[in-house]
């Protein structure tokens, strides 16, 4: 138990570092995380399945801007663990998944406030002209974030894997049937919150042609998105050419012509 | 293999090394991350090789360093190509011996982060991550590991694309090349593009993701009516639709999602509770 909860804190140390070091390549996402979790626990088909169940729960869960979203790798590691270790059902893992990383939500906000204290170490080797300086500012940094998604899931996996089984065990039914329909609900979330992203009046057309082509014809998502992309791409020409036509004859858009 | 001593280009005072260098470093862009000034730890982080390249003296160190400790923030897969305009203008200093305004650097920055954030959240936040996992959940649901390994090609072959020409592209034509697509307005014709199929794929998600049913069933008299079986025959799924719209309307009006997710998990322990759904 002890060596399966350090080798998962330092898969989350590495986890963390994928947005902070390695420029984000979405090795922090549970799709991948959750396959890798398994691996190490010996169960990769459930750590497959389980990431794929989080990834849509937690496809809204982004950092964008300056906000401090939930911490995806936290709960992405935790209840793909939790579901393998401690027998829970997947359904009810993916539920818990977001109350944990509203909770680890709460470190990376400590984080970045901590950070502020290495901002000013590297004011100071700025004012010496200390290049050495900035980069000790840098991963003081670094480590923190490694340190702390480390310390939370080391800890979680050893004294929550036990007490969570006994937790879920304690239940009664309706709870963890209650769970499973909420996990069903859940991506609806995480769509939403990508919708406030690129939906508006203007293109709602386009979510309603994906929504029917799978709702009534079963497309798969793979399909979808290649009929989304040649729309896109006609509509890409047909702007440019329009573009390129309002451009040379500007004078026509009020050109009355034989109407009068 | 060509030396990394030589210089980038023609008239650089920066060689091959500091930029393979300082794209290398262009990954680390959050490591200090912190609520005063952003990403600006990680940026300078980026900047020392070419810094230390450019400036021999400690007043020009310092003036250079705390230039690159300015607030920062923008989307990290297209950083590279403020960071190559940067270069561009720092070398543009050098040359200059004291000529240079040194507080345009410190306005591109402000001028670009923006901008280019906007193009890199509806790219790689808004289009390319939907559809890589769009895809890759459909097939890891299904227990497959090519879901997590397409989820990482679709995301990352633009990702490193847009890193690599980013650098080249900042640090040849900088904020003229921004200025003219602006102008030309190819930006917003393909960052609409990328929305349409970004929205197709949503829809999709919504319809093969987000599970809803009710087993209610109504009795009347003799006859016994499935519920769902009348939503079905209205639309199939037609209550995740309604449930996703639903939810976006909430966020619109300036719910928390924390409310929303732990209202969703209390209305499917009540709802299951009363076998409603």
């Amino acid at each position: 138990m002890l060596g399966k909860a350090l080798i998962l804190g330092i898969l989350a140390g590495f986890a963390i570092w994928d947005g902070r070091i390695f420029g984000q390549h979405m090795f922090e996402r549970p799709i991948v995380l959750g396959p890798l979790v398994g691996l190490i626990l010996g169960d990769i088909h459930t750590g497959i399945v389980m990431g794929a169940s989080l990834e849509l729960v937690m496809m809204g869960v982004v950092g964008i801007g300056a906000a401090t979203p939930p911490d995806v790798v936290t709960g992405g590691i935790l209840a793909t663990a939790f579901a393998i270790m401690s027998g829970l059902e997947i359904d009810a893992a993916v539920a818990l998944s977001l109350p944990i990383a509203t909770l680890a939500q709460s470190v990376g906000i400590l984080d970045r406030t901590i950070n502020a204290t290495f901002l000013h170490w590297a004011d100071k080797a700025a004012d010496k002209s200390d290049c050495k300086g900035i980069s000790k500012a840098f991963w003081s940094g670094a480590w923190l974030f490694w340190f702390s998604s480390f310390i939370v899931v080391f800890l979680g996996v050893l004294l929550g894997s036990s007490t969570i089984s006994a937790f879920v065990d304690a239940l009664p039914v309706f709870i963890l049937s209650g769970l499973k329909v909420a996990s069903g609900m859940l991506p609806a979330l995480g769509i939403a919150i990508l919708m406030q992203l690129i939906f508006d009046r203007t293109n709602a057309a386009y979510l309603f042609i994906g929504f029917v082509l799978t709702a009534l014809l079963d497309m798969s998502t793979v399909g979808v998105a290649i009929v989304g992309g040649t729309i896109a791409y006609i509509i890409y020409q047909q702007a440019v050419k329009n573009k390129k036509e309002n451009f040379s004859t500007p004078s026509l858009s009020d050109d009355l012509g034989g109407e009068l | 293999m060509s030396n990394l001593n030589d210089k980038y280009t023609e008239n650089s005072l920066v060689t091959k090394g500091d930029m393979r260098r300082t794209f290398w470093r262009s990954f680390a862009l959050q490591g200090c991350f912190n609520y005063e000034r952003m990403q600006n730890v990680g940026f300078c982080y980026s900047m020392l090789p070419v810094i230390k390249r450019l400036y021999k003296t400690p007043e020009e160190i310092s003036a250079a360093l705390k230039r690159h400790l300015s607030f920062f923030n923008t989307t990290p897969q297209v950083v590279s190509f403020i960071t190559g305009a940067c270069i561009a203008l720092e070398e543009k200093n050098k040359k200059s011996e004291g000529g240079f305004d040194t507080s345009s650097i410190t306005a591109l920055k402000a001028a670009l982060m923006g901008p280019i954030a906007g193009i890199g959240d509806s790219f790689f936040w808004g289009t390319f991550r939907i559809i890589a996992a769009g895809i890759g959940c459909g097939l890891a649901s299904q227990g497959s590991i090519l879901g997590a390994v397409l989820f990482l090609l679709i995301f990352n072959v633009p990702h490193y694309l847009a890193r690599y020409y980013g650098l080249k592209l900042g640090y040849k034509s900088g904020i003229g090349f921004i200025e003219s697509v602006q102008a030309s307005g190819v930006i917003e014709l393909s960052t609409n593009a990328a929305k349409i199929m970004g929205l197709c794929v949503v829809g999709a998600m919504i319809a093969s993701m987000v599970t809803l049913s009710t087993p209610l069933v109504l009795t009347m008299g003799q006859t016994t009516v499935e519920v769902q079986g009348i939503f079905d025959q209205i639309l199939p799924g037609i209550l995740p639709l309604g449930l996703t719209f639903g939810i976006y309307e909430l966020l619109k009006k300036g719910f928390k999602t924390t409310t929303i997710m732990f209202g969703i998990i209390l209305i499917g322990i009540v709802a299951a509770f009363f076998g409603v759904l």
